[in-house]
């Protein structure tokens, strides 16, 4: 192993670039350090574990070799010691240095950069609250900015496009006078399919199940990073090391990304992609510790369109996450998101959470609208009443109606048990269809063929269709209702 | 520090666990407030380990049976000697208004190694079963540690952890009650040793098992995971054919256990069940246990409503004005058949019954109500007019009862305004519910409008 890994300690490439000068070495003086650089040291040497395949040697070589640069460029007391990343992360770096080749560029996070004031990004939320039943429809209403920049916004995926390498040679010279260390276009997607390359094979030094605690245990005090990818489409991946910041996208541009994906949405775009799309997006906003109205709304968008499309596992993260946002104080659809846990508890029949949830309402929540029915959706269920339920189905707020598709049907049979016991002649199609708040006629009949009741229905002279009551009915349907209620699907992953 | 370790070694001499264990009592007695400051100022952190071994081990032949034991021992007093010192501190602290505050995460950690240098002496059998007392109080105490420093831990950094990792998540995994899982997890780890014991039935550890089952189920039910007690319930009736019957363990540890089993039953709607064990725990519970009874009457009730549709009587619930509050206007309004009354009632009340987790069964409640509505609906009907033969005494009540009726009853007991609506379908419903759970028998004759009672017991249970 250390053969491999022993070329890394000559290549320092980050620090040349930055100081432009050559590390002389000069000889340790016998400095008293500060007391930050001593903690600094003694972390390193308290994170140091055996399995991370640094060996002591390396870790007190690395330790001389840092303090030493910074002595000699004399930023030893520019230098914030509390948030500098335990000396393994150097190591690390280099190693995956090494394996990549010279090309790659370690990131800078010898400086980690306090993140810009989030005030200057700051957006309202643009979903209005309206009752909508379809979560591309939300937001129709206000004027879509993107269709002003329509052509711009196509561009930036697609990379054919001459203009696009224009405004990128733009904005990255731009970007050059900012930062000083912007990258060309090039550069980026060489380096995004290395880190992609570096992720997939670990290095050859070290067994396959080796590579994941080979991973320096990311430090809290090493800062969130500062994005600096421009692309509006991004590839989902599940982070191994930590992340680089040419992989990760501002906010600035999560910002486009989101109107982006609201476009493809609505003009039909398929499920996988935009679940992708929005799982990276929820990532780059992650590891820039981006916590603010902005992440709220893409929570909320990517938890509406899973609802949607019944994707309940991702839709249960979401919620989860947004339940903590919120809990934060930040703006958002809280009451919207209430109601459908309310409803999803009903689902998956979790007495206790439900209970749960019951205990922290508030009495403002309880007046709202959408949680106001997500309660009385519970309060019909639990005392039975079948035809109150039914209204409600028929008229839900927001997209509560995604999540009542899931336990209607159950609910459907659970009714019909109770029927075949209360009537003694047969019902109408009419009446039923009515009844359980079935579309049409039409389709209460195709259900009532597809749950293998075909045998109680009965044709009249006058064509409408009769449902035989009383035992048969009561019979088919408590058994129905007995292996329904006895597995419910809790996760609903798809 | 001589009271406390000449007590330990009179109780020692004389094989009594319990005075033993009350020598590791982290709080002070009543009758002696300055046991503890006492026992903590007579040494120091320097001198602990060799003050309290040769006080120990002085004029103490016979006492250990080996020199290992003594030392297991030593080793338990220091700890507990750190520990009284923190938690001395975190007291003084917390009635202070000023300064940092008390720390009860490390009163947590330190009464933690107190009850891991207690529990070494058990896992190698040195300690003697009869001493197990001291685990008892160590456990609880370390449970009401970690309770208290999960709130403080909660106070000063707020019920959310955001993840900084490499999660794809904003929030990690929420670790709201670090302390108290951590502490559910050792007394599980004490349950461990108290079930492997191999040695006979007079001396074995197992007479422990129902007092650190309990204590998990206490831990279960705050941490909110009662699914975690069934699966100790599980192992605890997989054990069952090698331990000595429920009925031979202390009776303090036989109402907790039929109290929590029977709390567990009546969560999974298991009402029978349930019914059986809080009606064992309750004969069992001492008579001046009054807040324990209370407990098992607030479970009790609700079963007994659903299993056996009966309500609890003035004289059940005269000497316990709390229970009084909560039961007694639901069960009026049920006895009326008041829904009105009922729903406001219960909203009334909603917050205290979902705290207690009887709220959804309560709601249940309604049903009875609705049913004692409709058999006044049935008596006020009357009787039909006597056929030939019949004598007043066998007369038969008006079985077909139109629809309107039971709609017209409803609506006055729901005190409807003319304007609000009751659907002739939503009366149905209700019908059709209370006939399917057999409150009333009969059947709906839909195109007739009319109800069709059965002509003996339409109402089953109440004499009609």
């Amino acid at each position: 192993m250390s053969s491999t890994t022993a070329p890394a300690f000559t290549a320092v490439a980050a620090r040349r670039t930055l100081t432009g000068s050559e590390p002389s070495v000069p000889k340790p003086s016998p400095t008293i350090w500060s007391k930050e650089v001593r903690e600094w040291v003694s972390r390193g040497f308290a994170a140091a574990t055996d399995d991370d395949g640094i060996t002591h040697d390396e870790l007190t070589a690395k330790i001389k070799q840092i303090i030493t640069e910074y002595m000699s460029n004399e930023s030893m007391y520019s230098v914030d010691w509390s948030i500098l990343p335990i000396p393994q992360y150097f190591i690390q770096q280099e190693r995956q240095q090494a394996i990549l080749g010279p090309a790659y560029q370690p990131n800078a996070m010898y400086y980690p950069t306090p993140p810009p004031p989030l005030s200057t990004f700051r957006e309202q939320a643009t979903v209005p609250a309206s009752k909508k039943r379809k979560s591309s429809e939300l937001g129709v209403d206000q004027e879509p900015p993107w269709r002003k920049s329509n052509s711009l916004l196509e561009d930036r995926v697609t990379y054919a496009n001459p203009t696009f390498e224009d405004r990128a040679e733009k904005r990255s010279k731009k970007r050059r006078d900012e930062t000083n260390k912007a990258t060309s276009k090039y550069q980026n997607d060489l380096e995004l399919r290395k880190q992609r390359f570096g992720l997939h094979s670990p290095s050859p030094s070290q067994p396959p199940w080796r590579s994941r605690s080979e991973t320096p245990a990311p430090d809290a005090s090493s800062g969130p990073v500062i994005g600096t990818n421009e692309d509006l489409e991004k590839k989902y991946f599940r982070l191994t090391s930590a992340p680089k910041p040419e992989a990760v996208r501002p906010q600035r541009v999560l910002e486009n990304s989101l109107k982006f994906l609201k476009k493809k949405w609505r003009e039909g775009a398929s499920y996988p992609y935009i679940c992708d799309q929005f799982k990276s997006m929820r990532q780059d906003l992650t590891v820039q510790h981006l916590k603010n109205e902005f992440t709220v709304s893409v929570y909320e968008l990517h938890a509406r369109i899973a609802l949607e499309k019944g994707d309940l596992g991702e839709y249960n993260q979401c919620q989860t996450q947004l339940r903590a946002l919120y809990a934060q104080g930040l703006q958002g659809h809280p009451t919207e998101f209430l109601a459908y846990r309310i409803l999803y508890f009903i689902h998956t029949a979790n007495k206790t959470d439900l209970n749960d949830v019951l205990a922290e309402l508030t009495p403002a929540e309880k007046d709202d609208v959408s949680v106001k029915h997500a309660l009385d959706v519970r309060s019909a269920i639990a005392l039975g009443n079948y035809h109150k339920l039914f209204r409600l189905f028929i008229d839900p707020p927001n997209m509560s109606g995604y999540i009542m598709d899931r336990f209607i049907d159950r609910e459907r049979v659970s009714a019909l048990a109770k029927m075949g016991r209360g009537y003694k002649r047969a019902l109408s199609l009419r009446f039923l269809a009515e009844e359980l708040a079935f579309e049409s006629v039409q389709q209460c009949h195709d259900w009532f063929i597809a749950v293998g009741a075909q045998d109680l229905l009965e044709s009249k002279e006058d064509g409408s269709v009769w449902l035989a009551a009383d035992t048969p009915t009561y019979k088919l349907f408590e058994s129905a209702r007995q292996t329904t209620f006895s597995k419910v699907d809790i996760k609903g992953q798809i | 520090m001589e009271p406390i370790l000449n007590n330990f070694k009179a109780a020692f001499s004389q094989g009594n666990g319990y005075a033993m264990a009350n020598c590791l009592m982290p709080a002070a007695p009543k009758d002696d407030a300055g046991l503890l400051y006492g026992f903590y100022r007579s040494t120091n952190h320097f001198s602990v380990q060799s003050d309290i071994r040769s006080f120990l081990t002085y004029d103490s032949r016979g006492l250990f049976v080996s020199k290992q034991e003594s030392g297991l021992w030593v080793d338990v007093f220091v700890a507990y000697w750190k520990a009284i010192g923190d938690i001395l501190h975190a007291e003084e602290a917390s009635n202070q208004t000023k300064g940092p505050g008390a720390d009860w995460n490390k009163v947590y950690e330190s009464w933690k190694d107190m009850l891991n240098a207690l529990l070494r002496g058990y896992t190698n059998s040195t300690f003697p079963a009869w001493s197990i007392p001291c685990l008892y109080v160590a456990a609880k105490y370390l449970r009401i540690f970690a309770i208290k420093a999960d709130e403080q831990t909660e106070k000063t950094k707020g019920a959310v952890t955001f993840s900084q990792g490499l999660s794809d998540d904003l929030v990690s995994s929420v670790e709201k009650n670090e302390k108290l899982e951590d502490a559910t997890r050792q007394i599980n780890r004490i349950y461990g040793i108290c079930s492997n014991d191999r040695a006979p039935m007079e001396e074995s550890r197992k007479w422990g098992l129902y007092y650190f089952t309990n204590l998990m189920f206490k831990c279960h039910f705050k941490l909110n995971s009662i699914n975690l007690s069934k699966t100790i319930l599980k192992s605890l009736t997989a054990s069952a054919g090698d331990m000595p019957p429920l009925h031979a363990f202390p009776k303090s540890h036989q109402v907790a256990f039929l109290y929590y089993t029977g709390v567990i039953s009546f969560l999974e709607e298991n009402y029978e069940k349930a019914e059986e064990n809080l009606t064992k725990a309750k004969q069992l519970c001492h008579k001046d246990a009054r807040k324990n009874q209370e407990l098992i009457m607030t479970y009790l009730i609700p079963c007994h409503l659903l299993t056996t549709h009966t309500l609890p009587t003035m004289a059940l619930l005269g000497p316990y004005p709390r229970l009084q509050q909560l039961f007694l206007p639901l069960a009026v309004c049920i006895k009326k058949g008041d829904l009105a009354g009922f729903d406001a009632a219960l909203a009334a009340s909603e917050r205290e019954f979902v705290k207690r987790r009887i709220f959804l069964s309560m709601e249940r409640g309604r049903e009875i109500a609705l049913r004692n509505l409709f058999r006044k609906v049935f008596l006020a009907g009357g009787y039909e007019p006597p056929k030939e033969g019949e004598t007043g005494t066998n007369r038969v009540r008006r079985t077909r009862i139109p629809l309107n009726e039971f709609t017209a009853a409803m609506r006055l007991s729901l005190k409807l305004r003319s304007e609000d609506e009751l659907s002739r379908d939503e009366v149905e419903c209700m019908l059709a519910n209370l006939i399917y759970k057999d409150n009333l028998r009969g059947y709906i004759a839909r195109d007739a409008g009319m109800i069709v009672l059965s002509k003996k017991g339409a109402f089953p249970g109440t004499g009609v």
